[in-house]
């Protein structure tokens, strides 16, 4: 099949969303269906695995009828496309009712798959891969520790060699949707007499082995859709290493890179919820009007910056570190957004009148902090973008 | 989908205009202090004659060579980044834009060529004199022409233009108007005092001054907002050069300077200041690569009104704010006069209000979404 454009493309993919009688959403149509702009899925466990189960069913569907991994070449099931057409599909799911796409979706497909492409053994890439991709196996991460946050090098979760086996203990902290994962991907200690950097290996580990505890940590929000995974004695065989011994600082920063340059989506759509209940509600000061269009050109504008990055990848003009740029830049807005939506609900936002698509906003509100610590702190985001991309001196 | 990748004759044509316009010190030392031209006369002849820059995007039966206005964007860049002073922007874009708007083919065919060869100077005199110091600008029958009568301020090059393009009142609604300065009885023009000394505005007053109705009467206004459109895009291309430009020497800098016995681009308050102004400037670039694909494309009024308005409201904030952090990130030297830093941040703050200030630009993008927008703030 030949696709002349993203265009022609995204309206045969509508095309078959509408065969398959999933309705469109309305985003401007305010007080009917389910309102959400959380940032963390604040569900119950039960609740949690539902949400899940129903992805993974739309996942399938949508890998089996080759609109899953578009981007990918055709023997992991995809249709080879450049990136442009991946990012465009995923755009366009937002304006049908489809199952919602928590972030153990994103961390499998977008960030542990193409990690697994790139470090696997051949053994790893068919075993794996295309599970990933069409998330018969869901993976979670498991990197930071409770002494190993922003400085993720310092982790002290050791993996020691026994034969064909490594035995891996110790604790990590802050892996999202561990619960519903099958495999998390460990970075580990291996050689503590090494320089820290080179002393590090990765593993896929199975979370359902002897020795994995999986704990929930409730957060602000309320929920729990982060825990802690303890690792007592855990036995994983050799053959899921992942990259060579003493290289899971290479592999930690392919999965990283991948998770910044998904980041900039961070938030997409919210400011249209905004919109439409700015609109509905009618604004009673040009300030406050002002306020809005100042958050709609940043939300636009950081949208035609993904668009740009995406582009000039294909073209292969990209500088580093543009996921850096873009994940900064989403939660900067997701900030702004927090900040204008109390200015336009004030009270309704601290107290819940009962009426549709506004208490809800408290989601996002206390949401919004979160993903500017996950994945690299916005603190940290500013140190590389300064040190890799402007190249300043290191401090 | 806009196109937001710069493409390789782009680039080229920015290589070329750099090496030619050096530095920004070469740009500014170039005028003759006390000459009548406040740019470089003999780099213009090479810029409008030799490279054919001012007919760049101007469709060829006027003369142009018929590129994009994204083409033009490229060029407009490497003007910003050097802050070279020229009449380009009054001249090749904002007049040669509202003519090409009038859809006046007799005076499309008169005057375009001139202005796509450089050979002739036009500007655009759209802004009230305010205060009560100047009557708005009406136009009366006399004859087969027509005469003009009133104040106008602000005008970009109205100085040193050879034709001035005026819109003005008259009974039947708007209408443009083409005044040759040179041969026009009851004009004075007076210089204005400029925050940015390379531009230059002038207060135009006209008494019964002969102009050539320029499109049709009534179409005045909307001749002028298409011109103004684009060159609010053009100079958002002007801004990210500029704020790409000071981020560079702020880096720079910050990577030379030593205090506490360190560079003082070590210490994370300088370098996470860098990082949010990189923010600002590849998105600046985004905001304005969009804005030119779209008005190079064959979209509507409201499509290129929109991306006008995102570009200058995004653009002339980013600007400022890099230019001036790059005057903190110097420190005092900085503040010196003899230091570059304030002329680009004069340029910013000049840019950041002339067609329309951000609030404004915020304004049209409010009804733009169906926002009530109530007076803009700020004016």
């Amino acid at each position: 099949m030949r696709i002349d454009s993203v265009q022609s493309f995204l309206a045969e993919f509508e095309g078959w969303l509408e065969g398959l009688g999933i309705p469109r959403r309305r985003p401007d149509q305010v007080g009917v269906g389910d309102f959400s702009v959380a940032v963390f899925d604040d569900q119950t466990p039960e609740e949690e695995r539902a949400a899940v189960d129903r992805g993974r069913a739309w996942e399938g569907t949508k890998y089996d009828a080759g609109w899953g991994a578009v981007d990918w070449p055709s023997r992991f099931g995809g249709r080879g496309l450049p990136s442009a057409f991946a990012a465009a599909l995923r755009t366009a799911e937002q304006d049908w009712e489809l199952p919602r796409r928590n972030e153990l979706f994103a961390v499998t497909q977008h960030m542990i798959a193409p990690t697994v492409r790139d470090w696997g053994t051949d053994e790893q890439v068919e075993r794996f891969v295309r599970g990933l991709l069409r998330t018969d196996i869901m993976a979670c991460q498991l990197f930071s520790e409770p002494e190993a946050g922003s400085d993720l090098a310092a982790v002290r979760t050791r993996a020691v060699r026994d034969g064909r086996h490594w035995v891996l203990s110790g604790q990590k902290v802050w892996s999202s949707m561990a619960a519903c994962a099958q495999y998390g991907e460990a970075i580990c200690r291996s050689d503590p007499d090494a320089p820290r950097h080179t002393g590090l290996t990765a593993f896929l580990v199975p979370l359902d082995l002897p020795g994995v505890t999986i704990r929930p940590i409730r957060q602000m929000t309320g929920g729990a859709s982060f825990n802690e995974v303890f690792l007592d004695e855990v036995r994983v065989p050799d053959t899921l290493r992942l990259g060579p011994e003493g290289g899971g600082w290479q592999v930690a920063l392919t999965t990283l890179s991948a998770e910044r340059s998904d980041s900039g989506s961070l938030g997409a759509g919210t400011v249209d919820k905004l919109l439409a209940l700015a609109r509905h509600r009618g604004l009673s000061s040009s300030a406050l009007v002002d306020e809005i269009v100042q958050l709609w050109i940043h939300d636009r504008v950081l949208a035609l910056n993904n668009q740009r990055t995406v582009a000039e990848t294909q073209a292969g003009q990209a500088a580093g570190a543009q996921g850096s740029l873009g994940k900064l830049a989403a939660t900067m807005n997701m900030r702004r957004t927090s900040d204008v939506i109390t200015a336009l609900l004030g009270d309704e936002l601290i107290a819940d009148t009962g009426e549709w698509g506004t208490f809800a906003w408290t989601e996002q509100v206390l949401g919004a902090p979160g993903y500017r610590i996950a994945g690299g702190s916005d603190e940290i985001q500013r140190t590389i973008i300064a040190e890799r991309v402007l190249g300043m001196p290191r401090g | 989908m806009a196109d937001l990748v710069e493409s390789a004759e782009q680039a080229e044509l920015r290589a070329t205009l750099r090496r030619l316009f050096g530095g920004p010190s070469a740009c500014l030392a170039r005028p003759e202090p006390d000459g009548d031209s406040y740019y470089d006369e003999k780099l213009w002849g090479v810029l409008a004659g030799e490279i054919g820059l001012c007919g760049l995007s101007l469709p060829e039966r006027y003369g142009g060579s018929g590129y994009t206005r994204a083409d033009r964007a490229a060029a407009l860049h490497e003007m910003g980044r050097c802050l070279l002073p020229s009449p380009f922007l009054a001249s090749a874009v904002l007049a040669a834009e509202t003519l090409l708007a009038t859809g006046d083919e007799d005076l499309l065919t008169g005057i375009l060529p001139g202005l796509a060869a450089g050979t002739t100077l036009a500007a655009v005199a759209y802004q009230e004199t305010p205060g009560g110091d100047g009557r708005p600008v009406r136009a009366v029958r006399d004859g087969t022409g027509w005469l003009l009568t009133g104040s106008r301020s602000f005008v970009l090059d109205g100085s040193q233009a050879d034709l001035l393009l005026v819109p003005a009142g008259t009974e039947s609604g708007s209408a443009l108007f083409a005044v040759d300065a040179a041969a026009a009885r009851g004009l004075s023009r007076r210089p204005m005092r400029t925050l940015d000394p390379s531009r230059r505005q002038a207060r135009l007053d006209f008494a019964a001054t002969p102009g050539r109705l320029a499109g049709a009467v009534g179409a005045g206004a909307h001749a002028v907002r298409e011109g103004l459109a684009h060159a609010t895009i053009a100079l958002a291309a002007e801004q990210v050069g500029g704020a790409e430009r000071c981020l560079e020497e702020a880096v720079e800098y910050a990577g030379m300077r030593r205090q506490f016995g360190r560079p003082i681009g070590s210490f994370q308050a300088i370098k996470h200041k860098c990082a949010d102004l990189l923010i600002l400037v590849e998105s600046a670039r985004s905001a304005a690569r969009y804005a030119a694909s779209v008005s190079s494309g064959p979209g509507t009024d409201e499509d290129l009104y929109s991306a006008a308005a995102l570009a200058g409201a995004y653009c002339s904030t980013a600007y400022f704010t890099v230019a001036a952090e790059n005057i903190q990130i110097h420190g005092g030297i900085g503040f010196t006069w003899e230091h570059h830093a304030h002329l680009y941040f004069r340029r910013a703050k000049a840019s950041e209000v002339m067609f329309g200030t951000p609030a404004e630009h915020r304004a049209v993008l409010a009804r733009h979404l169906g926002l009530p927008a109530g007076p803009a703030p700020g004016r």
